[in-house]
């Protein structure tokens, strides 16, 4: 950090202020705390005291080090300390959750009484007895008092009603002379919703604080704990003893000594006293409840701290839905169009033309005065948008954004995208929806610059000031709090929540026309390419069948003319004939299985497999296979046909590829449940496939061996057999721990679950 | 009778050179000496589904005994010339064996519900056709009696 060379105080501006002090500052484990208690760190299980702060020699009359490695009862006299033992036993589990009041311990001559707070952090246990306030104020009476608050909360309808009851409320259960309700925008500055004050104390509603206010580790230690109270902001603090290297963590802790940024933050705004509870809404720190004291220091009693928290437990609980309640019109409009526009896609599916035209376009139910449709079929621009060029330009810019997500939302588009300058009038807001992740197709609506006058308590660009103390630079915050008025340009109103959402919403539809759209054109293709596949190969039959019958012809009538070797050539001719034909009857068949409509019924496999068998017959008793079957099969809900072509291929491809001696073949077809459906198998003990073949075997003609080898055939039957499986919902799949070890084919057949429950 | 019958002629619907020599040399090798007439293309077999007073003179006295037809015809759908003549007035009584590359049973089925007579495939396999053929004589030519189209001068 720079010091200014004369010494003076140096400005610290809005670009160096993420140096502030408390970023830094690891305000979690100070070892300090505030003295309005004492603490005490115990070992678990046994509580025998690690450390104690200072002041129990003035609380107590007993010097800290002198209760290193002694009892509770050392520190309250057997009777309390037993009771307190006893509290820490049964409270159990529920010290982990955080500070739990424990018991009271009362007043005796020369001491005053104390509240008991227990919470365990890490491995110990940090017991906090905390001064109790001089009047006990009443038991709280949950029904007569805090009941009809919540109820009363419940049916505001308003999120601003909501806010400005609960801190009229809080207000008047903690005494203090000013409840703020503090909500954080995603910049982590804030802005005072609503304040309930004594009529003298100066209004900070509607003002707004930078986010170096309340820094990161701030935010996070008051989203850790539903309630921080000082009671007094001026203070010496109080050092656990004896020091050890390693701090305990207090970030817990209800005496925990507070930063020292906070504490003279707080003295600059002249606040004596505080309590902050967080606003949480879906995990998350949507904002805080402050409360201030300006008139003395107040030490709030446990009793109504606890009311206090329970009542901001309860905002933070109904808060999500309050803040639904301004939206839901707004809601309901969006998701109408949405439906209009899903209905119109399903009109007319050229997405282009239905989202751009017609009762339902992009625009017009999104609060934004421009909008625009780019697809592929070019860009329609509506309403207050920049120029055609500009969009293909942020389009670009969005493609190669990192990692946009499916929507893409800003209200400072310029600065994220500095062309964006030029055209920030019209849009400085910009919501996103990319139709489809692989096309640069997007739906966009635009905002316009809104230059609009921010009320800062003070200034926001000198949150802090570096003071020149004792030669040493220290940083110290603003001391002014007076109304700053900051124009901000740039910016658009910010995108709702709900806004994201319908964007996102209207992405999904549009996603799903164009996925079933693409599926249909899939569909088509595949189809055009099985007639094509079928015509042509039909066609190629003709003259391979006029070869065929001509070569026979000629060799018929040269017989006694020719030599051997030209005899030879002729029946080669012949041959060749015959196998382009087995190739071009197994093209035909494949695409026959991707055409052929069929119908699914109940088939009973324990029957089709009979036949399958049957008709394997000569080829199982020629090579001697045993053929096992261990136990009966389900029905299933599939097409005959096409299952039977299915058995007799694996079967047949298994006895077929064995080289083991006759008798010792064996192949096994059995089907066993699993989580995802019925998996049937067909397994041989024959001669195995490499790892790196398991997927060519399905490769339509492919073959592993050489042709004669293994009986031949036309090398397509798997992939045929694939190809019905798949047709029938499944999938098919080889298994085998390679040459020499056997394979194993499963397959399943999309069954849903209904049809495997079916007997 | 027998004499009657070899003079009727075949008609042999089909489009391929080499389909029709071999299918000639089939029922030739099978002992027919009928006459053949061919049908080659689509204005051929227009003609063959007019009046029989347009007829060529070769397929009026007498009247043909059999028709090949191919189901794979350019230029005419071999399953609507099937129709055409099944519903014109002489060739109804005329038996239709339909001769065909396709196997597809849907195929077939839909040839015998339009009143073919026989279906037979046409295999790369001259031995396995003339087989064929050697059946399909034996059975129309030399086992059943011949039917008599309306309007024939009878023998």
């Amino acid at each position: 950090m720079a010091t200014t060379s004369d010494g003076l105080t140096e400005i610290v501006t809005a670009t160096n202020v993420d140096l502030s002090n408390c970023d830094r500052e690891l305000i979690h484990i100070p070892g300090l705390i505030q003295p309005h208690g004492v603490m005490l760190v115990l070992r678990s299980p046994d509580l025998v005291i690690l450390q104690a702060s200072e002041n129990t020699e003035t609380l107590f009359g007993i010097p800290a080090l002198q209760l290193h490695s002694k009892q509770l009862a050392d520190l309250l006299g057997p009777e309390q300390g037993a009771a307190l033992n006893s509290a820490i036993e049964h409270a159990g589990d529920r010290l982990n959750s955080g500070p739990l009041h424990l018991l009271r311990v009362p007043s005796v001559v020369g001491r005053m009484s104390f509240d008991a707070i227990g919470h365990r952090a890490g491995n110990v246990l940090i017991l906090e007895l905390e001064r109790a306030a001089a009047v006990v104020p009443p038991p709280l009476d949950f029904y007569a008092e805090i009941a009809p608050n919540i109820a009363r909360l419940q049916a505001t309808t308003s999120l601003q009603a909501f806010l400005d009851l609960a801190v009229t409320q809080i207000h008047a259960i903690s005494g203090f002379d000013h409840v703020m309700a503090y909500r954080f925008a995603d910049d982590g500055s804030g802005e005072v919703v609503a304040e309930a004050r004594r009529a003298d104390l100066s209004a900070y509603l509607g003002q707004h604080f930078p986010a170096s206010d309340i820094p990161a580790p701030a935010r996070r230690l008051f989203a850790l704990s539903w309630l921080r109270h000082l009671p007094e902001v001026e203070y010496v603090p109080v050092p656990l003893l004896p020091e050890v290297r390693e701090q305990i963590d207090m970030s817990r802790a209800v005496l925990r000594h507070v930063s020292v940024m906070y504490s003279s933050y707080l003295k600059n705004m002249r606040v004596h006293a505080t309590m902050v509870m967080p606003l949480m809404k879906a995990g998350r720190l949507w904002g805080l409840i402050s409360c201030m004291h300006h008139a003395a220091p107040l030490h709030v009693p446990c009793e109504t701290r606890t009311a206090s928290e329970l009542l901001a437990i309860m905002v933070s609980l109904i808060l999500a839905e309050k803040e639904d309640l301004d939206t839901a019109a707004y809601r309901v409009r969006m998701s109408a169009a949405i439906e209009g526009l899903v209905g119109q896609m399903a009109q007319d599916p050229v997405y282009h033309r239905s989202l751009s035209s017609g009762g339902f376009t992009v625009d017009g139910w999104l609060d934004a005065p421009g909008a625009a449709l780019v697809t592929e079929a070019g860009v329609v621009l509506f309403g207050k948008t920049p120029t055609e060029e500009q969009v293909h330009g942020i389009v670009e810019w969005l493609s190669g954004y990192d990692n946009p997500g499916p929507v893409f939302a800003t209200d400072r588009l310029s600065q994220l995208y500095p062309p964006a300058e030029a055209f920030r009038a019209v849009a400085s807001g910009l919501l996103a929806a990319q139709l489809v992740p692989t096309r640069p197709e997007f739906v966009m609506w635009f905002r316009p610059e809104l230059v609009h006058v921010v009320n800062w308590a003070g200034d926001p660009s000198k949150p802090v000031q570096v003071d020149v103390v004792d030669g040493e630079a220290r940083l110290t915050p603003r001391g002014s709090f007076e109304l700053w008025k900051e124009t901000v340009s740039g910016l658009s109103e910010p995108w709702q929540e709900c806004e994201i959402e319908a964007a996102a919403a209207l992405r999904r539809a549009i996603a799903e026309v164009i996925l079933v759209q693409l599926n249909e054109n899939l569909r088509r293709s595949n189809a055009e390419l099985d007639s094509f596949a079928y015509a042509a190969s039909h066609d190629m039959k003709e003259p391979l069948r006029g070869i065929h019958n001509f070569a026979r012809f000629l060799q018929q009538s040269t017989e006694s003319k020719l030599t051997a070797e030209e005899r030879g050539r002729i029946e080669t001719i012949i041959r060749l004939t015959r196998r382009m034909d087995d190739l071009i009857e197994a093209l035909l068949e494949y695409s026959r299985v991707g055409r052929t409509e069929f119908a699914l019924a109940n088939v009973d496999l324990n029957e089709l497999i009979k036949q399958t068998l049957d008709l394997l017959e000569t080829q199982i008793t020629e090579t001697g296979t045993v053929v096992l079957l261990p136990r009966s099969f389900p029905d299933v809900r599939s097409n005959r046909a096409l299952l039977a072509g299915v058995f007799a291929n694996l079967v047949s491809n298994a006895i077929k590829y064995n080289d083991l001696p006759k008798q010792e073949r064996q192949i096994e077809i059995g089907w066993r449940a699993d989580s995802a459906g019925r998996i049937f198998y067909i397994r041989d003990n024959g001669i195995g496939i490499a790892a790196q073949h398991l997927e060519h075997v399905f490769q339509i003609f492919r073959r592993l061996h050489a042709r004669n080898e293994y009986g031949g055939g036309s090398g397509a039957g798997l992939t045929i057999a694939r190809r019905s499986v798949e047709r029938l919902g499944g999938h098919l799949w080889a298994e085998s721990a390679g040459p020499g070890t056997g394979t194993t084919f499963l397959f399943t057949l999309g069954e849903t679950s209904a049809d495997a429950v079916q007997p | 009778v027998t004499s009657e019958i070899s003079r009727r002629a075949i008609v042999i619907i089909e489009d391929s050179d080499e389909d029709y020599e071999v299918t000639v040399w089939a029922l030739r090798r099978a002992g027919v000496t009928n006459p053949v007439y061919r049908c080659a293309n689509a204005a051929a077999i227009t003609e063959l589904l007019t009046d029989p007073s347009n007829w060529p003179a070769a397929l009026v006295e007498p009247y043909p005994l059999l028709v090949l037809l191919d189901l794979n015809l350019p230029g005419a759908d071999g399953r609507e010339t099937l129709l055409k003549l099944r519903n014109h007035r002489v060739w109804q009584a005329v038996p239709v064996i339909v001769v065909s590359t396709s196997g597809r049973s849907v195929d077939v089925s839909r040839c015998y519900r339009l009143g073919a007579a026989g279906y037979i495939l046409k295999p790369v396999d001259l031995d396995a056709f003339a087989a064929a053929i050697k059946n399909l004589v034996a059975y129309w030519l030399r086992t059943v009696a011949p039917s008599v189209p309306n309007g024939a001068v009878a023998a």
